[in-house]
């Protein structure tokens, strides 16, 4: 019974491992062929592998740069989303102030707003202050439209953390300042964590703000990359995957760098 | 050492809403261990949370060596709080937990090193420095609780019930622990609880509280007995106090008390100045109840149904039905006595042991 039991629980495993990592060694497959070799035959081994593609798509393609530009603004908008994020979840759940729910309410309300209603006016906004076309216009972009969330997932783990902590750390003679670098932000490291995945994953990946708000080659961040390879009567697919996986790979980095952080973010609460 | 001074302090949190604490005025003197008990939400943590400033005052005022310290922030008190949930820092070990404070304060590497080590070669945890909090047993995170308050030789300690989430056993040799460590340090302690064997055995004095106010402040046994009004009779002891409601009546003798069915004569110097016919509550702790007759005039007679005997080991605690009074009485009586329930008993109460309460509640002095 216990060794059906297991063979069972491995069979189910292996099922889900294949369902969830599937796609991605197909692509990773993708990637090392050519269109032409995949056209013949959609699943083949990648034999040759062409790893001329990935240098190919650097350089010759634009990736490098585009690599690039996604890195600052992704980098700098999870940057300040994690600091400003923290600091208000940490207030709004630490000091009893007038209007604390009603300003938390607002920021939490902006969620239910979707992209393509907030679109247009952030277009104008950008415009009127010279931020269009720019990576900073991009950059507090991407800050404005996961702020919310951040604040939501922080608020309510800052809000699980003991006053007696604070309480403990001023008799200490620390200043709230200090408190919150020192004492707040440390436990609230599992969170954090979540909001720096998720916020990475989400930005890394974001087309249509981007799409939108850059139109400059200079600037074009990764996912417009791969629309160059997606033409108006057929499709540069090997080129595509290759692209993917260039995208990819900082996803899978940071996911595993972050992993175990973000299981505990997740977790945090459900088991005393 | 310290001397902490209260003064009419008083804590509002919302206006129109009754004080948290009101108008609590105390003199916590050098060296002394003063506990603060009472009931949930009497105040008792709202007050030395304005002690520890962690609360502002609303009025009133807080001195500590005759210095005003009601808009000195908590970090300039020179005090250290010892927490019910522990406060430990999780993502620290135990030596960061008791370096934290010291660190902040610019005390030299060296000696933080030397007054950690020492301090955790007195409570036992030098062998935990490096553990973080989850990994140590409740008796430990509240040790190293005490060694963070003890490392940094503050002039007062406070404590916000400290051992309520401690099992019995622990709660016993930690107690154990606070009064060696109080005699040892010879420092100012104020300890919040709402058990009274803990304010008992560790109080040099007690501050009762009840809604906000101070009721009574005297040394364990004073308070216990002597209680100032009803609502401390009844707080102290276990069971506590039996509280009657009875009539004061005059007698060729002088004054007697009638509960139900039953006069007692009280002694002349147990008479306290009250008219015939007032309303009164009549008190007696269980233990000056015995079981059997005893004459004498020290001693009066209760005839009481026994409708509960709790054998405790050491004593047996009973509950009896004296005719005509709705509340039982309780007696604790020698663990030998053999007593049923169902039996008609006599009760002999000792009379030098009695107390009455006026109408209002507030105890009334024997007559001088």
């Amino acid at each position: 019974m216990q060794v059906l039991r297991r063979a069972l629980l491995l069979l189910a495993l292996c099922a889900y491992t294949s369902f969830a990592a599937g796609p991605f060694v197909w692509a990773a497959m993708l990637s090392l062929r050519t269109t032409t070799e995949i056209h013949r035959n959609h699943f083949a081994l990648p034999a040759p592998a062409h790893w001329a593609k990935f240098s190919e798509a650097w350089f010759n393609s634009n990736y490098g740069v585009y690599f690039a530009n996604s890195t600052q603004i992704v980098v700098s908008a999870v940057l300040i989303l994690t600091i400003a994020g923290s600091m208000a979840a940490h207030c709004l759940a630490r000091y009893r102030f007038r209007f604390n729910r009603v300003i938390y309410f607002i920021l939490f309300s902006t969620i239910i707003f979707p992209p393509q209603i907030t679109i247009i006016s952030l277009f104008q906004i950008l415009v009127q202050y010279g931020l269009y076309n720019s990576k900073i216009g991009l950059t507090l972009v991407y800050v404005a439209i996961q702020l919310p969330l951040t604040i939501y997932i922080l608020e309510s783990f800052f809000a699980r953390i003991p006053s007696d902590l604070f309480d403990a750390a001023r008799i200490d003679g620390y200043s709230d300042w200090e408190i919150f670098w020192r004492v707040s932000l440390p436990i609230a490291l599992p969170a954090v964590s979540t909001t720096v995945i998720l916020n990475f994953i989400l930005l890394w990946n974001e087309f249509l703000y981007a799409v939108v708000l850059i139109t400059e080659e200079a600037n074009r961040t990764l996912p417009l990359g791969i629309q160059r390879f997606i033409g108006d009567t057929q499709e540069d697919v090997g080129m595509i995957a290759t692209g993917l996986m260039i995208a990819i790979i900082p996803v899978v980095v940071v996911y595993v760098f972050f992993s175990e952080r973000l299981i505990q973010g997740m977790t945090a609460g459900a088991v005393k | 050492m310290a001397v902490v001074t209260l003064d009419k302090l008083t804590k509002v949190y919302d206006r129109g809403h009754a004080p948290a604490a009101d108008s609590v005025s105390l003199e916590i003197r050098h060296g002394e261990f003063m506990v603060l008990l009472g009931p949930s939400g009497c105040g008792k943590t709202t007050t030395l949370r304005m002690v520890a400033g962690l609360e502002a005052i609303s009025s009133g005022t807080l001195s500590i060596d005759g210095r005003v310290v009601n808009q000195v922030p908590a970090k300039d008190r020179d005090i250290a709080m010892v927490f019910q949930s522990y406060a430990l820092y999780p993502h620290m070990s135990v030596a960061d937990n008791l370096a934290f404070g010291l660190r902040r304060r610019s005390v030299p590497r060296p000696e933080i090193k030397r007054r950690v080590e020492a301090v955790a070669g007195t409570l036992g945890l030098s062998g935990l420095l490096d553990r973080k909090p989850h990994a140590l047993s409740g008796g430990q995170r509240q040790r190293v609780a005490l060694g963070r308050a003890i490392v940094r030789d503050p002039k007062v300690f406070l404590f916000d019930e400290p051992l309520s989430n401690l099992d019995a056993a622990l709660r016993v040799s930690t107690r154990g622990e606070i009064g060696k460590l109080h005699r040892r340090l010879g420092a100012t302690m104020i300890y919040v609880t709402h058990d009274q064997v803990e304010a008992m055995t560790l109080g040099q004095r007690i501050c009762i509280m009840n809604g906000g106010k101070v009721v009574q402040v005297g040394a364990p046994l004073e308070v216990y007995k002597r209680p100032t009004n009803t609502f401390v009779a009844a707080f102290l002891g276990n069971p506590p106090m039996n509280l009657l409601p009875a009539t004061a009546t005059g007698t060729s003798d002088g004054l007697a008390i009638r509960f139900g069915e039953t006069t007692v004569v009280l002694p002349a110097q147990r008479v306290p100045r009250l008219a015939a016919g007032s309303s009164v509550t009549f008190g007696i702790r269980p233990e000056s109840i015995s079981e059997g007759r005893r004459n004498g005039a020290a001693y009066a007679s209760l005839e009481a149904e026994v409708v509960q005997v709790e054998p405790l080991g050491a004593e047996t605690i009973i509950a009896a039905r004296v005719p005509g009074v709705e509340r039982d009485v309780m007696a604790r009586i020698g663990a030998d006595r053999n007593v049923a329930v169902g039996a008609k008993c006599t009760f002999s109460l000792d009379l030098s042991a009695v107390h009455v309460f006026d109408a209002s509640g507030i105890a009334l002095a024997p007559r001088a």
